[in-house]
């Protein structure tokens, strides 16, 4: 589900913040900005500030960017994973595409119920020597507490809005929200903690080594001080550790699939 | 199996309570599904490799660039010398390893110190080649306001800079041209050692300059106790360079810590140098100072004597002024006195003259010319204008905004840079390609440097280096039996530091004036300067096969 279209994916984006696209070929891509997206994303603070303060709705921006470097002109932004636009875009999205509910769409006529699940995507880190991050898309039943991964791939096949569809009535959920988020967290841990961690052991003892030869290279001198503040650097280096960090969470209201 | 230390997030679940309760705002399906996209296109899947290729594209690295960050990141987990030799692309290879660091998580803070006259091209290099957001220390910045900062040694450890540095804990530091920190006892060293730091590079293109014991305390600023302690270094490697010949266990351990890329084994040569050398006759009433100069035996030093005929060869003023300066009594004006009338006398130089000819063969094309000498510069850029050439200077004494600003005339608007000495070290002008040694160093580690300047990563057309020497002077000495014999232009380069070291040459400048000035006659001089070259030649191909195995 990684971003495989850079072009695709920017149309998706400003479409879902509104933006007008003026112009849309293979390998340029023209939009007008809304206030919000001009104050997100050009950086000029002070023109809303005063614009604002003369009483004057204001004057967003176009915006071009370049996604073919074929089409480069040297005028226009050429935009790439790496550019800085991306990496504004992206952490634009990290701030504020956080939390959500929402409701699968179900055609129907009669009354159907729908279902909580909790789902969250958690991004494991692995760090010792170097660093390794593995995505988990998880979801629980917020009634029965069943649990399935790879929520996120199951979800994109369904129709889902964020408001509650027509004949359609919501379940309480009986799991409280912190108490599935625990759980979540449970299976994870024990996820992580049944794999076989080479890496953590290699790392513990590249730091072993190290900091042997740090008493070795300090032995017979009294510069217990600087010693120390190596030896906080080598384990500040090479302890492993594990962190878990959500990306982005929230409630969905499934139908149920039995039935 | 020990218990490894998770960490959870928490914010998540108490956040995600908070917008409940405020019934929203909530995420629509599109924006929430692509904040995880994104987050699943950002993330490292593996722990080896390099994530940063993908994110500059429009960088083109060369094989040994890319090996080289990979063995930092991989094999040397982030701490290690970069000792390319000069020219190859130290700061390309720097920038990226700083940048997979940062995109992996692992480097948010970082310090950058390297020389003053470089920091503002690091900052451009960083920004604009690897978009890493580096600002230039200024005064009005607190040192932990900024994540990456670029700043000189001599502002860091200068208070209160220092203190509050030495306050910081920062996930990366490098420091360009580390051979300043050779010598454990200096404050440089020191400070450098007391940094709170958990990646770090060392950028120098001589790791050994003299002594092992130099590389040792490089080695323990990144890794103590990898080489042993100090005191059994230095019993065992201390005094002899040649013990890194002979121990390849001691060499094994280095190449752990050091990644040394050489021309040779960079495949850089698809550029070519030209080299040629120019040469000239004085004029008569030139050559008759010259001879005027060489035999007025009493007044002078030898020392000082090799000086002022050095001087003659490159221009009137610099000779002019430095025998003016030795006027102290009335003895020495009467001899003294009859020397600089003469060279009042003298036309304009006749290498200068050469110099107009060279540049306009250039075709328009930029040029840069070395002297070794202040005189000769003020003079150069004088002569050249008077020929309607456009030039501009360029001095290591310069404050650093002016070397930008010089540089950039360069670039844009005059056709040739005039520089001495001190400018040899750190600027990039690969958009330049002829380059004119107006008078040669007597170390030729210097000349490496002077031609470092252009041919170097980013090059992207053949060099062409003129070498101007006059006939039947001591320049030619130098020429033919130094330069030429043992090839220097084409071969020893980048070798030369380790030959030198190899034979306990310190400062082969001062080696080459102890045999002018302690040699009785031209000949006497001529067979000791020969001589000499014999060994440098020597070594160099003994030394040849055992740089491959130092370097990768």
């Amino acid at each position: 589900m990684a971003i495989n279209h850079l072009h695709a994916f920017l149309e998706s984006y400003f479409s879902a913040h509104h933006c007008e696209l003026l112009h849309d070929t293979n390998g340029v891509l023209t939009v007008q900005l809304t206030e919000e997206m001009d104050r997100a994303l050009m950086n000029r603070p002070f023109y809303w500030h005063y614009i604002k303060k003369m009483g004057h709705p204001g004057d967003p921006k176009q915006l071009t960017l370049i996604t073919d470097p074929e089409k480069r002109d040297g005028k226009h932004e050429w935009i790439h994973y790496g550019s800085p636009r991306v990496h504004q875009i992206i952490s634009h999205l990290h701030t504020n595409e956080k939390y959500t509910k929402l409701f699968e769409h179900v055609d129907t006529d009669h009354k159907t119920a729908l279902f909580p699940w909790l789902v969250t995507n958690i991004k494991i880190s692995y760090q010792g020597k170097q660093k390794m991050d593995e995505m988990i898309s998880i979801g629980l039943h917020l009634v029965n507490g069943i649990m399935k991964l790879e929520m996120m791939d199951e979800l994109q096949h369904k129709t889902i809005k964020n408001t509650i569809p027509d004949y359609c009535y919501t379940i309480s959920p009986m799991i409280k929200l912190h108490s599935g988020f625990k759980r979540i967290e449970k299976v994870l841990e024990n996820y992580v903690l049944d794999q076989n961690h080479e890496w953590a052991e290699a790392s513990r003892q590249t730091m072993e080594e190290e900091i042997n030869l740090l008493r070795h290279f300090y032995k017979g001198e009294t510069a217990e001080q600087d010693m120390k503040k190596e030896i906080d650097e080598i384990k500040k280096r090479y302890s492993p550790y594990i962190t878990f960090k959500v990306i982005n969470g929230g409630i969905f209201y499934l139908k149920d699939e039995a039935k | 199996m020990n218990q490894i230390d998770i960490q959870q997030d928490s914010m998540f679940i108490n956040g995600f309570e908070e917008r409940l309760n405020t019934e929203g705002p909530f995420s629509s399906w599109d924006l929430f599904m692509m904040n995880y996209q994104a987050a699943l296109t950002t993330m490292a899947p593996s722990f080896n490799g390099l994530k940063a290729l993908d994110y500059l594209p429009q960088m083109d690295f060369l094989d040994h660039q890319l090996s080289c960050a990979r063995q930092v990141v991989e094999d040397m987990n982030g701490r290690a010398i970069l000792a390319d030799e000069v020219g190859l692309g130290k700061t390309i290879e720097a920038g990226l390893i700083l940048k997979e660091y940062m995109l992996r998580g692992l480097v948010k803070k970082a310090l950058i110190i390297v020389p003053a006259s470089l920091v503002n091209q690091w900052a451009q290099e960083l920004n604009e080649k690897f978009y890493i957001p580096a600002v230039t220390f200024r005064k009005s910045y607190p040192w932990d306001q900024y994540d990456v900062i670029i700043t000189s040694m001599d502002t860091a450890k200068r208070s209160p800079h220092r203190e509050q540095i030495l306050e910081q804990d920062y996930d990366f530091l490098l420091v360009d041209e580390a051979h300043k920190l050779k010598n454990h006892k200096t404050k440089n060293f020191n400070f450098v050692k007391s940094l709170k730091k958990t990646y770090c590079l060392l950028l120098t293109a001589t790791p050994v300059q003299n002594r092992l014991v130099e590389i040792f305390n490089l080695v323990s600023i990144l890794k103590p106790g990898h080489l042993g302690d100090y005191d059994s270094f230095l019993e065992q490697y201390g005094k002899d360079r040649k013990k890194l010949k002979q121990d390849g266990y001691l060499k094994q351990l280095i190449q752990k810590v050091m990644i040394r890329n050489t021309r040779q084994n960079a495949k850089f040569d698809a550029i070519k140098r030209n080299i040629e050398t120019i040469w000239i006759d004085f004029a008569e009433e030139e050559r008759a100072v010259y001879s005027q100069l060489e035999n007025a035996v009493d007044v002078f030093p030898a020392f000082s004597k090799i000086t002022l005929l050095r001087e003659l060869c490159s221009s009137r003023e610099a000779c002019y002024l430095s025998l003016q300066k030795m006027i102290t009594d009335e003895p020495r004006e009467k001899i003294i006195k009859p020397i600089t009338e003469a060279i009042e006398e003298l036309p304009q130089h006749t290498k200068a003259a050469k110099v107009v000819d060279l540049i306009n063969q250039a075709g328009g094309e930029k040029v840069i010319v070395f002297t070794e000498y202040r005189a000769t510069q003020v003079y150069l850029q004088w002569y050249l204008k008077e020929n309607g050439i456009t030039s501009v200077p360029y001095r290591g004494g310069f404050k650093k905004g002016k070397k930008d600003w010089m540089k950039q005339l360069f670039e844009h608007h005059a056709q040739v840079l005039i520089a001495t000495e001190a400018g040899g070290e750190g600027i990039n002008l690969q958009f330049c390609n002829h380059l004119i040694n107006y008078d040669l160093p007597w170390n030729p580690m210097r000349l490496e440097q002077r031609i470092g300047r252009i041919h170097r990563y980013g090059q992207a057309n053949d060099v062409h280096i003129y070498n101007v020497a006059i006939r039947g002077t001591v320049e030619e000495h130098i020429m033919t039996l130094l330069y030429e014999k043992i090839n220097l232009f084409e071969q020893v380069i980048g070798h030369l530091d380790s030959i030198l070291a190899e034979l306990n040459i310190n400062d082969i400048e001062s080696e080459i004036q102890t045999i002018f000035s302690e040699s009785a006659s031209t000949g006497e001089a001529k067979i000791k300067l020969d001589n000499l070259s014999s060994v440098i030649q020597l070594t160099h191909e003994e030394t040849q096969q055992e740089e491959q195995q130092y370097g990768n």
